[in-house]
């Protein structure tokens, strides 16, 4: 069945800089703005760009993501032809490895893309919150007949040094790429979305495997290689709301975006709609005494207390006379009556006792303040004071950053 | 084969709905901020293991069918079985010259799909119940009484539009059937009954061929005597949708948590259709209490005591208090609304003022400009 678009979202991360949040989960399936998780955020844009075959590359603690993704019904990629593939490393008759790197992870999938026989691949990470077309893309891809076409965004040149910096000629073709240079010489950041022409991108792959120097990773080495060799790079102009939820803080920081549809994350807005998968809960109930401010809540939760600035994820509970304020609350988390929970990230399932005090004001910690983080699971007996910038497993043991 | 078979039951038009029954059937009326009323009996069967529901219609059923779809959001969309709809032959756009008369004419004119069920037993329920039926237990205790029909009664003579109540004697068997009474006496029969698939054939043709077209007086009154009628008394919440007011004090009952708690018993979860909606926001200035919200709404005004279905806005300055607000209704900034009932896409201009009484709900039907 030939498809003239294939997507392959990596999704194998470890998310190790989410540390103890992960759980038994790999990071696009951490929960996100309530009721979604991560990876619904690249399956929509594919849905709603009409790439209707998507591969996922997984690899590290598949098991909830796979659950997740299911039949890729939510998405509408269930489809006869075509829908959503979770493509593991797999063992073939000469051995087989684990995924090396994001290059590696498409190189040993390429007779799965080959099944479609497509003229582009794009590529996608499994770790951004954004709204993307990416047929406008694919568009721009074919009209500056390039090889490979990687999607930028301007950014202040102060953290111009965080990010792979592109630099473009007038017809905003690339000329040079840094990874993360300390003397930019431009401001247009590589957000990881690319879109390959499948011929070109299939040859760097084998080639680039072929090279036992390499450490097969697209930013590392196919992009790089490519334009030593003079091939046809376009950058592709993003100027919508983009975060790499890779950290801790960044998580936090998308998180209280969406509150604010200033921001450039409007997940309310129905002409591009971000799917899910959810659950099956009653309606939410605000109690007699709540006091619910600036917050996003969902299905099954029972809220008591009060909750200001904060995200919470489906069948909460937040208890009278108990305080939510800057935080993120995962499913199932319950803070008992009496609690006082801030500037915290509360994993799946947490349990925070009467009067346990959460987290802490960057006011109130003049030293060294940071996000409070539980691990899914956690149960804190009553009273217990855990301080801002502490982070719990789901022990309730101590662990650093 | 062993196992129970679903049939829901909703052809019948209520009046008393007013403008909430006439547009769509009382079946697909919405309820409690994200359901719809055959959500129940749906998941109750499905909770229960059965793998086949039938639903039979009549009239205005397409908002019933968008409802439904393929059955999927139950588990009912099946390669052998699954959802199973049974629209009239002589459908005419309306309500249609003649909806069925009782169960047992609308059941013989689906015979074909009766004769086809494969499961031993049958459980035949209302499409407006609301309740979170234990069907598994009401099968295994018919099983062991050995009746030839349970009836399901609630523990109450409350007073219902078309009510069915039974007098129970010694040992739970069904004694005198009372039928649409103007004055209730016995228990409420929650129109849900389990038979044998083998009996309810013998029942519906006997009835066929002696003209008789009502479950209830040709077979429940009229042979009380010669059949074993059981009945299964049900302790928790169960209502009957059936009028506005009915309607609108079942709603509000659920803002007791004793209640919610029941139906909404987490062992047997409640399924509906999903609306891809973002999370419900409360904004900087809203102010929210005892209240339900469905997903994706956007509140800057004042909610109490209401029931809120999805993607409701309420825009700052506007008070909401004890109102059933149906799927992306919009209150205008200062408008101010109590017992109101609004149906789907209603929206309440800036500054307007509408009050019912709680015995008296003000309906405001679908799409109207206020």
């Amino acid at each position: 069945m030939k498809k003239e678009c294939v997507a392959m979202l990596l999704a194998g991360g470890q998310g190790s800089r989410l540390y103890v949040l992960t759980g038994d989960m790999a990071k696009p399936a951490v929960p996100f703005g309530g009721k979604y998780r991560i990876i619904d955020f690249p399956l929509s844009n594919c849905t709603n760009s009409g790439i209707d075959t998507v591969g996922v590359l997984t690899q590290y603690r598949p098991l909830e993501l796979n659950g997740y993704i299911g039949s890729g019904q939510p998405w509408d990629l269930d489809g006869s032809s075509g829908g959503v593939h979770i493509l593991p490393p797999y063992q073939g008759s000469k051995g087989g490895t684990w995924y090396k790197g994001t290059a590696n992870a498409i190189y040993q999938n390429i007779g799965f893309i080959d099944m479609y026989d497509p003229e582009y691949v794009v590529i996608l990470s499994g770790d951004h919150i954004y709204k993307m077309d990416y047929s406008k893309m694919v568009a721009r891809h074919k009209e500056a007949n390039a090889a490979c076409t990687i999607s930028v965004m301007e950014v202040p040149w102060a953290e111009a040094p965080r990010f792979g910096i592109m630099s473009v000629n007038d017809d905003d073709m690339i000329t040079e790429f840094a990874e993360k240079p300390k003397e930019p010489k431009s401001n247009l950041a590589s957000m990881g979305i690319y879109v390959f022409s499948w011929k070109a991108l299939r040859q760097y792959l084998t080639e680039d495997e072929a090279d036992p120097g390499s450490e097969n990773d697209f930013g590392k080495n196919i992009i790089p290689n490519m334009l030593n060799n003079q091939e046809r790079m376009a950058a592709y102009r993003f100027d919508g709301y983009w975060k790499d939820v890779g950290t801790l803080e960044s998580l936090w920081d998308a998180n209280m975006d969406m509150l604010a549809p200033e921001s450039g994350l409007d997940l309310r807005d129905q002409s591009w709609p971000i799917y899910a998968r959810s659950v099956s809960a009653p309606p939410a109930f605000l109690g007699a005494g709540s006091r619910v401010t600036h917050s996003a809540m969902n299905r099954g939760s029972v809220l008591e207390g009060t909750v200001e600035n904060s995200v919470l994820s489906p069948n909460v509970t937040v208890g009278e006379g108990a305080a939510v304020r800057y935080s993120v609350l995962f499913p199932g988390v319950v803070v008992e009556p009496g609690a006082v929970v801030e500037y915290a990230i509360l994993g799946e399932n947490c349990r925070i006792g009467r009067d346990c005090h959460v987290g802490g004001t960057p006011e109130n910690t003049p030293e060294g303040w940071g996000l409070t983080v539980l691990a899914p699971q956690c149960e804190l007996p009553e009273g217990r004071a855990v301080k801002a910038g502490i982070m719990l497993n789901s022990k309730g043991e101590e662990v650093s950053k | 084969m062993k196992g129970l078979h679903g049939i829901i039951f909703a052809y019948e038009r209520r009046g008393d709905l007013q403008e909430l029954g006439s547009i769509r059937s009382s079946a697909s009326i919405p309820f409690g901020g994200r359901f719809r009323a055959v959500d129940f009996a749906l998941s109750n069967l499905v909770n229960a293991g059965a793998t086949d529901v039938g639903i039979i219609l009549h009239g205005h059923y397409q908002s019933l069918l968008d409802h439904l779809g393929t059955g999927k959001d139950w588990d009912l969309s099946r390669k052998r079985g699954g959802l199973r709809l049974l629209p009239p032959f002589n459908y005419r756009g309306d309500w249609g010259a003649m909806p069925y008369r009782g169960h047992i004419e609308a059941m013989t004119a689906v015979r074909s799909y009766l004769e086809g069920i494969r499961q031993d037993y049958v459980v035949m329920m209302d499409g407006d119940l609301v309740a979170n039926l234990p069907v598994q237990e009401i099968y295994e205790s018919h099983v062991k009484s050995g009746a030839d029909i349970t009836v399901v009664c609630a523990n109450d003579s409350f007073m219902t539009e078309d009510g069915t109540y039974f007098q129970v004697g010694e040992g739970g068997r069904i004694t005198e059937v009372f039928i649409h009474p103007h004055t209730p006496r016995g228990l409420r029969g929650l129109g849900t009954y389990i038979v044998s698939k083998k009996l309810l054939l013998e029942l519906v043709d006997d009835c066929a061929a002696k003209d008789q077209i009502s479950w209830r007086a040709d077979v429940l009154q009229a042979r009380r005597d010669t059949l074993k009628i059981q009945s299964y008394i049900w302790k928790g919440y169960a209502a009957q949708i059936r009028s506005v007011q009915e309607y609108y004090d079942r709603s509000m009952q659920l803002l007791d948590p004793a209640i919610r708690a029941d139906l909404f018993n987490a062992r047997r979860p409640i399924r509906a259709k999903n609306a891809d909606l973002s999370s419900t926001y409360v904004g900087a200035d809203g102010r929210c209490v005892n209240s339900l919200f469905g997903d994706g709404c956007s509140i800057e005004g004042v909610v109490e005591n209401s029931i809120l279905f999805p993607g409701v806005t309420v825009e700052s300055g506007a008070v909401v208090r004890n109102c059933v607000i149906f799927k992306e209704c919009v209150i205008r900034k200062d408008a101010q609304l109590s017992y109101i009932i609004a149906d789907k896409d209603v929206e309440v201009l800036e500054g307007r003022t509408l009050m019912g009484h709680a015995t008296y709900p003000i309906v405001l039907s679908k799409g109207s400009k206020v």
